[in-house]
């Protein structure tokens, strides 16, 4: 049996899902298969959705800040269509960037200036003001619990801070893909669950469908891989397209743990989401008045590269089936407990264990491929959750462009923003690139 | 004042449990103290408070490993640490001969501290046995100590919101249940003043124990596999609800 | 050679409990004479019930009267009959007040015991339990005087086997106990709140349940069922129900015997939670949900229309039994 689609969309997470949303707007009749049961239920759920705007280059300060502009816009964004779940909220919390060794904060302030982002830089004292339980000395280089000199006292403080009063985080990621579903159905798009994708069938060099675990063939002249952590070994079913890329990507394994807040300190509303590379942590707030700290990958923790497939199955013993490691937990925590010295750190490990889809150099892969007709949303990296809606945009118009004739790798499609005035050539996340050496090359983008 | 708690290394409760040969698990998952220990320790860190000059003494049997289940009681406030090293895995009645023994050669306890059970093990009884070893009163699920003139008072809890109030005398055995105290947990400031904090570790064949006479011993573990088959359940809200009533007594035997 | 095997009812303001019948036909074993140890008094009445159940004598321990609820001082009691009677291993129930006693007999015996027994084999000394939070089954062979069992109630399916009983006074003889004295035994006021992370039972809600008002609903339905009401991460984020109740990755992670679902549709993070609970019962109109393809049983319906029917029922066979 075959079906007939002008796309399919692999994976309905919160890239996929907008994907699918813009190109139904644009007439594509539209199907998103994901192999598990709902919208946003694979890596989207485990995303700590946090928007903020600094990264490392331009574009990417320009992307993150368009994306908030979607995000402070999110029921005329969704057309005000009914999601019977109810809507994902953005809560604003402000954004703070303490200035220290592990950020090219310097960088950010430039690109900040660029773009027109809304900042202020702060003093120590100021930084105590508002975040009244943190001790501000500087801990750098960031080291893990095992080294003796983990527990060297400090001896001097940090620069500041630079505070974006425009940041903060969606309070459901797996609600906000789902939101954008039932917008992209209210469009028209259709979306298929508990639909593994096993195979890109071609024809005549030209992408020709899909065809699913159960051997159900969907057909469709463009296919567009938004796999997630799965991304990688959907690139390699599709014939060239793997080996067609400069730029790959693989599937790592990251930690997000959750700490009760200090008592007598209201974290979930009177904090900020902190981005500490002092100390290599990045927090938010999460309902239960507890820090969400999240890792921002120092080169002394070890990666931990896993088949999604397998991690996802819960095989392969220590730290696999959504069990965090003991180690990491008393190196991530033990790591903000140094800014934060009331934290409470409970000995039993609580949080997120789930993966990153990776590029090699941490910016994610926006583009066609060499298989006409086979397009990519991949390598999103852990930094992609807050452009999603951009990206969407971005996607469907790259694809209907390629597909009325551009020849991006050649002529590299320039994508307008909608809120902030600003161009943004596609170019720069093509699969071509060569490794992009003013990345963070860690979570930050 | 000597407060002992006995602690153990137990598999963390989040842990994925896979079978080796039948008869242990692969203990390349994470341990941690048994949480019930978690509260034994408050508490005593608790009467240490209003007893200057009391000292709280985390005692553990375990693999050397254990010495990091030990580093945590001590972050939670406890002065010092004595493991009993042991590759095996011993029973209740080993176990309490053991910690009877490492705590007679310390000193002589006021108190002895203990969860009310281990979460992997769940046998119940070592805190028992350790009190019938020294001749002590022992109570269980403790939720309440008051120390009143020189006696342990405590309430024990049993379903339905029943409590049975006991009067020990000291020494005696508590068993920390849940509702005992909040478990304060430590700050990386608690680690770190208590990462210099003395462990004393040695063999457990140190002790020179006898071999107790009686034993229990794991002969097989079986996973239990949970492969789900949905069956639907259909009706008025009224008949659903009648036949859920029935699987909970029946099937379930909870009711 | 006939084994004397002692079994501990457990008797209620009603007399024998369901679960004390299930406990006497597992200790009924080949060859094997029973012995009830009673501790709370005796009668032809209930002699007649144990005897139904395959017992031969029903020992009656006579207390000194105010020591009759004081735990050493039954320990010791049923050690005395134990003795008298030549029992070679005894059976009770692992409920609270199991716990609270047969520990006290091994200790003092020195015997070895095993609790939460879903099954023993009294020719080969091995008993059936759980481990590692129920995720593992473990056989335990028992060696030494005496053992003992605190079987799980309800684990055995009650079999009648009636046979000719007598009653026996055993006068327990004076037991002083100095090192331990029962002040009081009481309620501690309205319901007992059972943790999430020890429940038996725990009644779950999640979006399908709408609002906080609702959870009322649970909540009095978990008073009738002995259960803890817990909360998928929808609803504390809606601010129905405290964190403290949340189920799930990022909250309790608890292994009840059986999980009843209540409009909580069952992401991967929820499971995370609970998905090692004995029997998943799933209620939800949606039936897309993710949790009515992984649970035991579901119900298309909706959660606040079952949930009040439940309440009324359980109530009803409260009064009854």
């Amino acid at each position: 049996m075959t079906r007939k689609y002008d796309a399919i969309i692999i994976g309905a997470g919160v890239i996929g899902a907008p994907i699918a949303y813009e190109l139904s707007k644009m007439g594509y009749k539209t199907l998103t298969v994901d192999k598990l049961a709902d919208a946003g239920e694979g890596s989207t759920a485990g995303s700590c959705a946090i928007v903020r705007a600094h990264y490392s280059t331009a574009d990417g300060v320009a992307m993150a800040y368009e994306g908030f502009k979607y995000w402070l816009d999110w029921e005329n964004y969704l057309d005000h269509v009914k999601d019977e779940k109810g809507l994902a909220r953005y809560m604003n919390t402000g954004s703070l960037l303490l200035k220290s060794q592990g950020h090219d904060w310097k960088k950010v302030k430039k690109n900040y200036n660029e773009i027109g982002v809304k900042y202020k830089e702060l003093t120590v004292e100021e930084i105590k003001t508002m975040v009244p339980v943190a001790d501000l000395h500087e801990f750098w280089p960031v080291r893990r619990p095992e080294d003796p000199t983990f527990y060297d006292e400090p001896t001097k403080m940090l620069e500041g801070a630079i505070f974006c009063p425009e940041g903060g985080y969606v309070n459901d990621p797996t609600l906000s893909a789902h939101n954008i579903m039932r917008a992209a159905e209210a469009k028209g798009a259709t979306f298929m669950f508990n639909a593994e994708v096993v195979d890109i069938r071609t024809k005549d060099g030209r992408t020709a469908g899909i065809t699913l675990k159960d051997g159900t063939q969907i057909d469709a002249p463009i296919v567009v891989n938004v796999g997630g952590p799965h991304s990688f070994k959907i690139n390699k079913m599709a014939p060239g397209v793997w080996e067609g890329c400069n730029i790959k990507t693989k599937s790592l394994r990251h930690e997000v743990m959750y700490c009760p807040s200090p008592d007598g300190y209201d974290y979930l509303n009177d904090g900020y989401h902190m981005s500490d590379g002092d100390v290599g942590c990045y927090v938010r707030p999460e309902v239960g008045n507890t820090f969400l700290i999240g890792s921002e990958d120092p080169a002394c923790d070890p990666k931990e590269w896993v088949d999604p497939d397998d991690f996802y199955a819960g095989k392969g013993g220590l730290g696999r089936d959504n069990v965090l490691t003991e180690a990491q937990w008393q190196a991530q925590c033990f790591r903000f407990g140094k800014r934060v010295p009331d934290l409470p750190v409970p000995n039993q490990p609580k949080g997120v264990v789930d993966l990153y889809d990776c590029s090699d150099d941490w910016i994610p892969v926006y583009d066609k491929s060499d298989l006409p007709g086979f397009y990519m949303a991949v390598g999103t990296s852990g930094n992609q959750y807050k452009n999603a809606p951009v990206v969407g945009r971005m996607m469907a118009e790259l694809i209907d462009a390629c597909e009325k004739g551009l020849d991006h790798d050649k002529e590299p499609f320039q994508y307008k923003f909608k809120y902030i005035t600003r161009s943004t050539n596609v170019g720069f996340f093509s699969r071509k690139r060569q490794i992009n050496r003013n990345s963070s090359f860690s979570v930050n983008g | 004042m000597k407060l002992f708690v006995c602690v153990k290394h137990v598999p963390d409760s989040a842990a994925h449990i896979a079978i080796i040969d039948h008869i242990r698990i692969d203990e390349n998952i994470s341990f941690l103290l048994n949480p019930y220990d978690e509260h034994a320790l408050t508490e005593a860190v608790r009467i240490r408070e209003m007893n200057p000059g009391s000292e709280v003494i985390a005692v553990c049997l375990g693999k050397a490993d254990a010495e990091k289940t030990l580093r945590s009681a001590m972050a939670m406030g406890a002065d010092r640490g004595i493991l009993i090293k042991t590759d095996k895995r011993h029973d209740s009645i080993e176990t309490a001969l053991a910690l009877k023994t490492a705590i007679e050669q310390d000193g002589s306890p006021a108190l002895i501290f203990t969860g009310k059970e281990s979460i992997d093990d769940q046998g119940m009884q070592t805190l028992f046995r350790l009190g019938a070893l020294f001749d002590f009163p022992a109570a269980t699920n403790v939720v309440r100590l008051d120390i009143v003139s020189g006696k342990a008072v405590t309430d024990t809890e049993f379903s339905g919101g029943v409590v049975s109030t006991y009067e020990m005398s000291l020494p005696c055995v508590i068993g920390a249940g849940k509702r005992l105290n909040t478990p304060k947990y430590p700050t990386v400031r608690d680690v770190m003043r208590s990462r210099k904090s003395p462990i004393q570790a040695f063999e457990f064949s140190d002790l020179n124990m006898e071999t107790p006479k009686a034993r229990m011993e794991v002969i097989e573990l079986i996973p239990y596999i949970q492969k789900r088959q949905p069956k639907e359940i259909t009706g008025s809200p009224s008949e659903i609800a009648q036949k859920i009533v029935e699987i909970l007594k029946n099937e379930a035997k909870v009711l | 050679m006939t084994k004397h095997v002692g079994v501990i009812p457990e008797l209620d303001g009603r007399g024998l409990k369901e679960a004390d019948m299930g406990m006497i036909t597992l200790a009924r074993q080949k060859d094997t004479h029973l012995f009830a140890l009673v501790l709370d008094g005796s009668d032809e009445t209930l002699k007649e019930k144990l005897s139904s159940y395959g017992v031969s004598t029903l020992v009656d321990i006579r207390l000194a009267g105010d020591l009759q609820h004081n735990p050493e001082v039954r320990a010791k009691a049923v050690i005395g009959a134990v003795k008298k009677f030549g029992i070679s291993a005894v059976f009770g129930l692992s409920t609270a007040r199991g716990k609270d006693l047969l520990p006290r007999i091994a200790a003092l015996l020195e015997s070895p015991l095993v609790m939460d027994c879903f099954n023993v084999d009294l020719e080969a000394n091995i008993a059936e339990t759980s481990r590692y939070s129920g995720k593992t089954l473990a056989k335990i062979k028992v060696t030494g005087p005496v053992p003992i069992f605190g079987i799980r109630p309800n684990a055995k399916e009650p079999v009648r086997e009636p046979v000719s009983a007598k009653i026996i006074q055993f006068d327990a003889g004076a037991i002083a106990s100095t090192q331990l004295r029962v002040v009081k035994t009481g309620e501690t006021g309205k319901g007992s709140k059972i943790s999430l992370a020890e429940a038996e039972i725990i009644i779950s809600g999640g979006r399908g349940m709408k609002n906080g008002e609702n959870f009322t609903q649970l909540f009095q339905c978990a008073e009738k069922l002995n259960a803890a009401v817990g909360a998928s991460r929808v609803a504390v984020d809606s601010g129905w129900v405290p964190y403290a109740l949340q189920v799930g990755q990022t909250g309790e992670k608890v292994s009840p015997k059986v999980y009843i679902a209540c409009g909580i549709s069952g992401s991967i993070q929820h499971f995370a939670g609970m998905k090692t609970s004995g029997m998943v019962i799933a209620i939800n109109l949606d039936t897309a949900a993710p949790i009515m393809s992984n649970c035991d049983y579901y119900a298309v319906a909706d959660a606040l229309e079952v949930v009040p029917e439940l309440t009324k029922l359980l109530e009803k066979s409260a009064c009854v039994t």
